[in-house]
């Protein structure tokens, strides 16, 4: 395979052969693999969830219908902040609606989109776990607490 | 989320049950056990499911998901029966009979439970019926009228699926009537083991797919279709093609390969519409492949040989002459040739398509006349696979070789042709075969045969060149018996009428064996079946009528049954 | 007498995630007095005598379900641990593993040991990426100590634990989707029985406890089940964390004895209602999947048994407090929502279900009720519960039948001005 058309780089590809020996079984290799990928593409695309069955010897179809049953697998690009706000209800009952409303309204964008410079993404998600912040959000792998709107504007501004 | 309900603390040895049952139950043995369902004993295996157990008693417990042929899967939730000692209601297939059990399958809780199940599963579902392929075999449908409540109190607006979807070159798929029972998936993966199948996305959005790009091309894609219980996915070349209660379901067996998997014909209007497998333990199991399912196409894919024609030397045209004056010509032919040139220059090729009567007569009539040299030419292509198919394309190999004619033999066909080539035949009898359209013989090789003799159902190449062609009937349109290639003789069964001057090959070769004189006046392919049976030894103790609807194994050289289910055990609704 | 933190006691500290700051806490005793004085079944009848019961949901006692495992035949055995905390309202495991994941580590240690297993599994959900960072941390700095690996503390014993992260799914918490999650499948509920101490992850015998429900063992191992006995209330025993969010001062994890009052801990742990103005509505005091408790039933002692008797459940101790600004309508919707995004979809009644429930709050919550709604609402509640594979289908019908019979006259009021009297359709955006 060309460097061009590879579906996933080396290393990437390494850390995969790494987890098919880390498990009891290979098949719980998995989900850390498309972590992995991605790690590396920033989402899951087609090609490298193919490579991925073949690293696993599992049908493509199956690799699929895994990526598509859990929400942290993108199935598509996002933006390079990519803003997770709590929907459920103990947030809702201190704001998560009024700070997706806000965000949508600065970013000119809907919930489920990805600004056109790739900057940023808005997504609803269920509980995060962390009610005692509510509302609270991850951008990206970081947690977020006790959002409103000055910290929306804030943050907004500070990330590049 | 409430944790799962903890297992029961192991029980105490020696316990009894806490009620004994009021109806006495019968002695299992050490590997059985016995139980009641709706107040009725049943002795069953150990390990086997309560549904199953049910069944037993001819008592049917509504399911989709649930497949005698597949693993179980549980998620339908339709087969819930009612289990004492048990708080819950039980799903029957993933429940196992259980010695002393009490189960109800028909109580009040479990009606309501059944019907809850039937109003979630047609909330999304579409109102296709009128256009839906399935109508009249859909599950949903039956089980609505046995089970539903009779009306909808859904007011919302259903969820969207694509429908129409080409997911394979020959299976359609309709994402809004899919019920996620998953059998297709599970067949991909169990049985055609070809995995192209996922569920994708999960709850009232999941759907059955495929990976982007890739098809449900397999060569058992139509099994999907049957076991489909819904009209989620249709066969292609039935869609709109008839309404299902105008088919009339016909048993027969496969023609397609050396396998002969027992199917049903469904005809209307005199004509076959679709093939679909008919359960044989020791044959075919549930399933069929998609070559089979296409095999009734033959029929009506080329020019049929609709009269018999002779044809005299020089003549451009073939003249059309009466049955009877027809088979006088072909044996003036044949004796002449014999006479001029002695028997050992008439030979003939007989097919491994044929049924054991045909092959049977072949022998008879042949032998009357005096030609001795027969050979059967092989049909095969790609390769014996892990399930149902064979190399072997003829379904009645065996059967040439019970009646005396060896197995279908690449060797003699081209040493035959060779002598044809090199004007050593002069007189041909062609039963079945077209080795011109083959290419096995070339039509100006045929210069030096001065009788050329086909019974054939089609307008074949080598019919065309023949001095005295005799319409047959073809695939489907005539009973008689196969060899399978286990050894297993089963009866293939007429489903639509042939042309009206057809006769199945061995009335044509009883004829043409008369006029060698032949004795014998069998009229019907039960008395050929009966004669061969009489006079072939692996056939003895056999009869017509002892063939059944599944065959008897003749000798025992293959392994025996195809997947698992244990032989003899009819589900009342697969 | 003031109540002697045990499960929060260093999570006020500074670094309270190291192994330094655990160790000077005491941390790894237990551990070191099972692996030098006590065999495995020992320590399984300590934690039976404790009447430890499982922090997770169900309150089933530990000990018990350890019990269940087959006698040690050819198969490994495995641990898995839960920590797919993802019921709404519930943050407490995720304090645990942030900030003291030694204790935590301590307890799938000797719980390990308990069962004759030598290899665990920390499942963690997915978004938790801070808390799998700590964790693994931990377990390194216990690998060097000699915690973990071969032979830990000279003992004989051997254990690998391995953290498995999850990918966002919140069915992943019920034990026997983790299991097919831990597999590399798509979460979906195994049929029981066979249960997982019988055939678990690989078809080996496997337990499956909750992060907090570990992290007692260490007490009860170093202190005695009989010192465990005396925390709580009758069956009931232990210290518990108790999460608390929604319309109050200071949400966060507070630890008390089990059998608390929820008064107490509104009023005094989580300094009261937010606004002074605004009372109690409702409160749901064990996660979402839990029935809710209108403001008048809400003096109910917080423990396995008592909310049983006022009709709820403990659950995962994820107590939700709701004011009276709250429309209950709107809430139940949030739930909807939720449960309709988080059903696996393999079972006919709540894949559909969950649906249904959603379209007709919606309806009602855009004022365009039918006066049978609530009253369908409950029935097909009714027809979900119990029908399902997994408990999924109770954590849905559950909150539905509640909500809709506790404020039932809230939802009539909906459909009769045909609008949210809260304005809630238009708040939700």
């Amino acid at each position: 395979m060309s460097t061009a058309t590879r579906a996933v780089s080396v290393e990437t590809e390494k850390k995969i052969d790494a987890l098919l020996t880390k498990y009891p079984r290979k098949s719980s290799a998995l989900l850390p693999a498309l972590y992995a990928v991605q790690e590396e593409h920033g989402w899951v695309p087609e090609e490298a969830q193919d490579f991925v069955a073949g690293k696993l010897g599992v049908s493509p179809a199956f690799v699929a219908g895994v990526v598509s049953f859990y929400t942290m697998f993108h199935r598509k690009p996002v933006g390079r902040h990519h803003f997770q706000i709590c929907r459920t209800l103990s947030c809702m009952l201190r704001g998560s609606h009024e700070v997706m409303a806000r965000l949508e309204q600065k970013l000119g964008i809907a919930r489920g989109a990805v600004t056109p410079d790739g900057r940023f993404s808005l997504q609803f998600v269920e509980c995060l776990g962390a009610c005692d912040t509510a509302p609270c959000a991850q951008v990206n792998d970081d947690d977020v607490p006790l959002l409103d709107a000055a910290k929306v504007d804030e943050l907004l501004a500070r990330l590049k | 989320m409430p944790e799962p309900t903890q297992p029961p603390p192991p029980a105490k040895p020696g316990s009894a049950p806490a009620a004994a049952p009021a109806i006495e139950l019968p002695a299992a043995g050490p590997d059985e056990v016995a139980l009641l369902v709706d107040e009725r004993p049943v002795v069953v295996k150990k390990g086997t499911s309560v549904l199953q157990a049910a069944e037993r008693l001819g008592i049917a417990v509504p399911h989709y998901c649930y497949h005698p042929g597949l693993t179980v899967a549980g998620n339908c939730r339709m087969c819930f029966v009612e289990i004492e000692k048990m708080p819950k209601l039980q799903i029957g297939c993933a429940t196992q009979a259980m010695q002393g059990m009490v189960v109800r399958t028909a109580n009040p809780r479990v009606k309501a439970a059944r019907e809850s199940i039937m109003e979630f599963l047609l909330i999304n579902h579409p109102l296709d019926c009128p256009i839906c392929d399935q109508a009249g075999e859909c599950r949903l449908q039956q089980y609505a009228n046995a089970y539903g409540r009779g009306e909808s109190r859904f007011v919302e607006e259903k969820i969207h699926h694509d429908k129409g979807v080409p997911i394979g070159p020959r299976v359609v798929f309709d994402g809004e009537r899919c019920i996620k029972c998953t059998r297709c998936i599970r067949f991909c993966d169990e049985v055609s083991k070809t995995h192209e199948l996922g569920l994708f996305e999960r709850g009232g959005h999941a759907i059955i797919g495929t990976f982007p790009g890739k098809s449900l091309d397999n060569d058992y894609s139509g099994n999907t279709v049957d076991i489909c219980p819904v009209g989620a996915l249709t066969w292609k070349p039935f869609r709109f093609q008839a309404r299902v209660w105008f088919l009339r379901n016909v048993p027969s067996v496969c023609t397609g390969c050396a396998r002969g998997c027992n199917v049903e014909l469904a005809v209307y209007d005199h004509r076959i519409h679709r093939i679909t497998p008919r359960r044989n333990a020791a044959v075919n199991d549930y399933w069929m492949c998609d070559l089979g399912r296409q095999t009734y196409e033959k029929l009506y894919d080329r020019p049929r040989l609709e009269r018999p024609a002779v044809r005299a030397a020089g003549a451009a045209a073939p003249a059309v002459l009466p049955s009877p004056e027809a088979v006088d010509r072909a044996a003036a032919l044949l004796r002449e040739t014999v006479t001029r040139h002695g028997a050992a220059s008439v030979a003939a090729i007989v097919s491994a398509r044929l049924t054991l009567e045909d092959l049977f007569m072949a022998r008879q009539a042949l032998r009357q006349a005096g030609i001795t040299r027969v050979v059967v030419p092989p049909h095969e292509s790609g390769e014996d696979d892990a399930l149902l198919l064979r190399r072997d394309k003829t379904p009645n190999a065996r059967g040439a070789e019970l009646v005396g004619f060896g197995r279908p033999d690449a060797a003699a066909t081209a040493k035959l042709a060779g002598d044809i080539a090199a004007g050593h035949v002069h007189g041909l009898v062609v039963v079945g075969e077209d080795p011109v359209g083959d290419g096995v013989l070339k039509a100006d090789r045929l210069a030096t045969i001065e009788a050329l003799v086909v019974i054939d159902a089609w307008q074949t190449e080598t019919a065309k060149a023949a001095h005295v062609a005799l319409p047959a009937t073809g695939p489907y349109e005539a009973d008689g018996v196969v060899v399978n290639f286990q050894g297993h003789a089963q009866r293939l069964r007429r489903g639509v009428p042939a042309p009206a001057l057809a006769e199945p090959s061995w009335r044509w070769l009883r004829e043409l064996g008369r006029r060698f004189g032949l004795a014998g006046s069998w009229t019907t392919a039960s008395a050929v079946f009966d004669q061969a049976a009489a006079e072939l030894k692996p056939l003895a103790s056999l009869s017509w009528r002892s063939l059944g609807g599944d065959g008897h194994r003749l000798v025992s050289t293959e392994a025996g049954p195809v997947s698992g289910a244990p032989a003899g055990t009819q589900a009342l609704e697969p | 007498m003031a109540y002697e933190k045990l499960l929060l006691k260093n999570v006020g500290r500074d670094d309270s995630h190291t192994l330094d700051v655990s160790l000077a806490g005491g941390g790894y005793q237990a551990l070191k007095k099972a692996l030098s004085g006590m065999t495995p079944e020992a320590v399984l009848e300590e934690v039976k005598a404790s009447g430890l019961r499982g922090r997770g949901g169900a309150g089933f006692p530990t000990g018990m379900k350890w019990s269940f495992l087959p006698k040690l035949g050819d198969k490994p055995r495995y641990l898995c641990v839960n920590a797919d905390e993802s019921e709404p309202g519930t943050f407490k495991d995720r304090l645990l593993i942030e900030r003291d994941p030694h204790l935590v580590l301590e307890g799938i240690i000797l719980s390990s040991f308990a069962i004759h297993c030598h290899t665990a599994f920390f499942y963690i959900r997915g978004e938790f990426q801070k808390g799998a960072r700590i964790f693994e941390q931990a377990i390194a700095e216990a690998y060097a100590k000699g915690f973990l690996g071969k032979n830990i503390l000279g003992s004989g014993y051997d254990l690998d634990v391995l953290v498995y992260r999850g990918a966002g799914a919140y069915i992943c918490g019920e034990e026997t989707a983790l299991l097919e999650s831990l597999e590399g499948k798509r979460g979906l509920p195994r049929i029981k029985p066979p249960f997982p101490a019988i055939v678990g992850l690989y078809g080996c015998p496997t337990i499956i406890n909750n992060v907090e429900t570990l992290a007692n063992v260490p007490f009860i191992v170093e202190r005695g089940a009989g010192w465990y006995n005396g925390i709580g209330r009758p069956k009931n025993t232990g210290p518990k964390l108790f999460c608390i969010s929604g319309h109050v001062k200071k949400p966060g994890v507070y630890e008390a004895p089990l059998g608390i009052p929820f008064k107490e801990l509104l009023n005094e742990h989580a300094g009261g209602m937010l606004h002074p103005d605004r009372p109690l509505k409702a409160a749901v005091p064990g996660g979402s999947s839990m029935k809710v408790l209108p403001a008048a039933r809400c003096d109910v002692l917080l423990d396995f048994d008592s909310l049983a008797a006022a009709g709820t459940m403990l659950g995962s101790a994820g107590g939700m407090v709701m004011d009276s600004s709250t429309c209950m309508v709107g809430a139940l919707l949030n739930l909807a929502e939720f449960y309709e995004h988080e059903s696996c979809g393999q079972c006919t009644p709540c894949r559909e279900g969950t649906g249904w429930f959603t379209k007709i709050l919606h309806r009602l919550e855009a004022g365009h009720g039918r006066k049978e709604d609530p009253d369908l609402l409950i029935d097909v509640a009714k027809r979900v519960e119990g029908n399902t594979i997994c408990p999924f289908g109770e954590a849905i019908a559950w909150p539905v039948q509640s909500y809709v019979a506790e404020f039932k006259s809230e939802f009539d009021d909906h459909v009769t001005k045909g609008a949210c009297p809260f304005g809630g359709a238009a708040k939700r955006g």
